[in-house]
C-alpha cells in the first residue's frame, strides 16, 4: 500500500534512484541513511524501507523529517544489529557515500555494517577485508536478483587515500610489536589496495564481481551525487551527448566568471577528451546473481 | 528502537525487477520538480519524465493532455504512456529526425522556421479546441522531411482562438534573443526575415485576433495575464525571455513587423 498523496517537498535530489526503477512491492534497506531525500523517495515508491543509521543524532533528525513527511512505511535500526538476521528479504540496497562509510568502518575499527565475528577472523585489518565484509553483508541481505545502488564522490578518493594512509602510518609508529601487529609489507599492501579500489573504477567493479554481483553499471554524475543534474552511463558514452551542467552562480562577477570557467573546463575534459574517470561523482548499480 | 527481525516481513514471491540503463538529461529545470531520462531498454530507446513531488505530478499530467491534444487520431499517441505511480512517469518514444539546439538561431534555419509556421497554421486551425503549447521553440521540434513532431508540452493549456499566433511569436522572440546574443540588435536581413514570418502568420487570420496587431507586446501581455495557466513553478521572468523583456524592445519589433 503506497502512502497517500499530500503536498510534500520536492525530492529531486534523489534523482539517481530513478535509475533503479522501484517496484511498489519492493522492500529496501538504506545503509547509513546519508541522504534523507533518498530515504523519503524510496519510502514513497516502495512497500517498506529499513534505515540502518549509526548516529543517534542523525537518527533523531531523520525521525523528525519522517514525521513531517508523514512517512510510515519505514523502520530505523541502529548499526549494531547482527547480520544473521538478514534472510535475503531485501529487494534493493541503497548505499549513498559508499567510500565514506567504508572509511567509517576502518576508522572506528568496529563493526557497523557486519558481524564482529567475521571481522575477528580477519586479523589483517585491510581495506580489502573491510570492503569484502561490507559487501558480503549487503549480498546476504539481498534476495536473488535484488539490486544494489552505490553513490560516492570522486573527490574523496584523494581525501580517503590521505586519511587512511595517515591511519596506517599511526598504527605503524604506535604499535609495540611491529612484527606481530602490522608488518611493513601489510602497510604497503593496504596502500596498494586503496589505490586499487579508490583510485580505479575497475577496482570497485572487481570487488562487486568477486562478491557475487552481476549486471554492473557505472555512471558519471555531475555536478555531484548529492544533487545530480546529469548522469551518464559509462557503457553508453558513444550515444550520450555531454553538455556541462549549469553551475549555480550567485551574485558577483567573480562567481559568474568562475562558473563560466568551470563549464569550459568541463566541456574540454568530458566532451572533447571524454575523461569520465575524472567525473566529480559516480553511481554504481548492480544485481545479485539469481 | 525496533529489532530487525520484527521489522522484516515474510518474504513474498519475488516480483519482476527491471533495471534499465538510463541517462539523466535534465533535473528540476526551472524548479519543475521533474527529471528527464533517456532510457535504453534492449534495442528500444525512449524518454521518461519522472515527477519528484506532487507539483511534478501535476505538470506531467498536464503534459500528457498536451500530447493527447496534439497527437489526437495519431498512432504516436499509443506510444506515449502516463503511469500514475506515487510519482507520475511519462514515457515518450524517441522520434527520429533532425533536432535543434536550445540556443538555435535564425541563420541557417530560415526554411525550417517557415515550414513550422505553415505547419502551425494548418495544425492549430484544424483542431476543434484551440490550445497553446506554451514553450514553442525550435529545440522542441523533431523534423523528418515533412513529418513534424513536437515535444515538451509541460506548459500546455486550452485557450481562446483569438490568441492564435502566440506560440509562433514566442518562438520568433526566442530566436531573436539567441541570434542577437541577448542584445536584441539584428541586421536588416534578419529583421526582414522576421517581418516575412509575421506576414506568413497573419495571412487569413480574422480581425478578432488579440495577438497579431502588436504581436510581441500582446504576447507578453497574454503570458503575464494568464501566467497561472503555464504551470511555472519559478519566477516567470526566469523561465520565458519574452516576459522579462522591456516594453521598448517589444515596441521596436512590433513596429518593424507591422509597418
Amino acid at each position: 500500500m503506497l502512502a497517500p498523496q499530500h503536498n510534500y517537498t520536492n525530492l529531486s535530489s534523489a534523482v539517481g534512484l530513478g535509475l533503479i526503477g522501484f517496484n511498489e512491492k519492493d522492500i529496501v534497506v538504506d545503509y547509513g541513511c546519508i541522504f534523507f531525500d533518498s530515504f523519503v523517495y524510496a519510502s514513497r515508491l516502495c512497500k517498506k524501507v529499513v534505515g540502518v543509521i549509526p548516529s543517534s543524532e542523525r537518527r533523531n533528525t531523520l525521525q523528525k523529517r519522517l514525521v513531517e513527511e508523514d512517512v510510515k512505511n519505514c523502520d530505523l535500526v541502529n548499526a549494531n544489529y547482527n547480520e544473521q538476521h538478514f534472510n535475503e528479504v531485501f529487494d534493493c540496497v541503497i548505499i549513498n557515500c559508499f567510500l565514506e562509510q567504508l572509511l567509517f568502518e576502518i576508522k572506528h575499527d568496529k563493526s557497523n555494517f557486519f558481524d564482529g565475528k567475521i571481522r575477528s577472523k580477519k586479523m589483517d585489518n585491510s581495506l580489502d577485508e573491510t570492503g569484502i565484509g561490507f559487501l558480503q553483508t549487503v549480498y546476504k541481505g539481498l534476495r536473488p536478483g535484488g539490486k544494489i545502488y552505490l553513490s560516492y564522490a570522486n573527490k574523496l578518493r584523494i581525501n580517503i587515500l590521505f586519511k587512511l594512509s595517515m591511519l596506517e602510518v599511526m598504527s605503524f609508529v604506535l604499535s609495540y610489536n611491529l612484527r606481530k601487529y602490522l608488518g611493513f609489507v601489510s602497510f604497503i599492501k593496504n596502500i596498494y589496495l586503496l589505490s586499487s579500489y579508490l583510485l580505479s573504477q575497475k577496482g570497485l567493479e572487481k570487488l562487486l564481481k568477486s562478491n557475487g554481483f552481476v549486471d554492473i553499471e557505472k555512471y558519471a554524475v555531475f555536478p555531484d551525487h548529492k544533487y545530480p543534474l546529469k548522469i551518464i552511463p559509462l557503457s553508453k558514452l558513444d550515444e550520450c551527448s555531454f553538455e556541462p551542467v549549469q553551475y549555480i552562480s550567485r551574485e558577483g562577477s567573480l562567481r559568474r566568471i568562475s562558473a563560466g570557467v568551470k563549464r569550459r573546463v568541463d566541456r574540454l575534459i568530458f566532451k572533447n577528451f571524454k575523461l569520465f574517470g575524472l567525473s566529480p561523482s559516480f553511481i554504481i548499480t548492480a544485481r545479485k546473481a539469481s | 528502537m525496533a529489532s530487525l527481525p520484527h521489522l522484516l516481513l515474510q518474504p513474498e514471491k519475488p516480483h519482476d525487477i527491471t533495471i534499465m540503463l538510463c541517462e539523466l538529461i535534465t533535473n528540476n529545470t526551472h524548479n519543475n520538480n521533474i527529471a528527464l531520462y533517456k532510457c535504453y531498454n534492449a534495442n528500444k530507446v525512449f524518454y521518461r519524465k519522472t515527477a519528484f513531488s506532487q507539483w511534478g505530478n501535476k505538470v506531467i499530467e498536464n503534459e500528457k493532455k498536451g500530447y493527447d491534444w496534439f497527437y489526437k487520431d495519431s498512432e504516436t499517441l499509443t506510444e506515449i504512456r502516463l503511469k500514475k505511480k506515487y510519482f507520475y512517469e511519462l514515457d515518450i518514444p524517441e522520434f527520429r529526425g533532425r533536432r535543434f539546439s536550445s540556443e538555435s538561431i535564425i541563420s541557417g534555419n530560415e526554411e525550417t522556421i517557415e515550414m513550422i509556421i505553415d505547419f502551425y497554421k494548418g495544425r492549430w486551425s484544424s483542431n476543434d479546441i484551440f490550445a497553446i503549447h506554451g514553450d514553442l521553440a525550435l529545440c522542441n521540434f523533431v523534423i523528418d522531411k515533412n513529418n513534424i513532431k513536437l515535444v515538451d508540452w509541460e506548459h500546455f493549456h486550452y485557450s481562446d482562438k483569438k490568441f492564435f499566433g502566440y506560440d509562433i511569436i514566442n518562438m520568433l522572440f526566442i530566436l531573436i534573443y539567441h541570434e542577437s546574443k541577448r542584445t536584441f540588435s539584428l541586421n536588416k536581413r534578419k529583421l526582414d526575415f522576421i517581418k516575412k514570418c509575421y506576414i506568413q502568420l497573419i495571412e487569413g487570420v480574422g480581425n478578432s485576433n488579440k495577438i497579431l496587431e502588436k504581436p510581441f507586446q500582446n504576447s507578453k501581455d497574454y503570458l503575464m495575464k494568464y501566467a497561472d495557466r503555464f504551470l511555472v513553478n519559478t519566477n516567470i521572468y526566469k523561465k520565458f525571455v519574452l516576459s522579462g523583456c522591456s516594453l521598448s524592445v517589444l515596441e521596436h519589433f512590433d513596429s518593424i513587423v507591422t509597418k
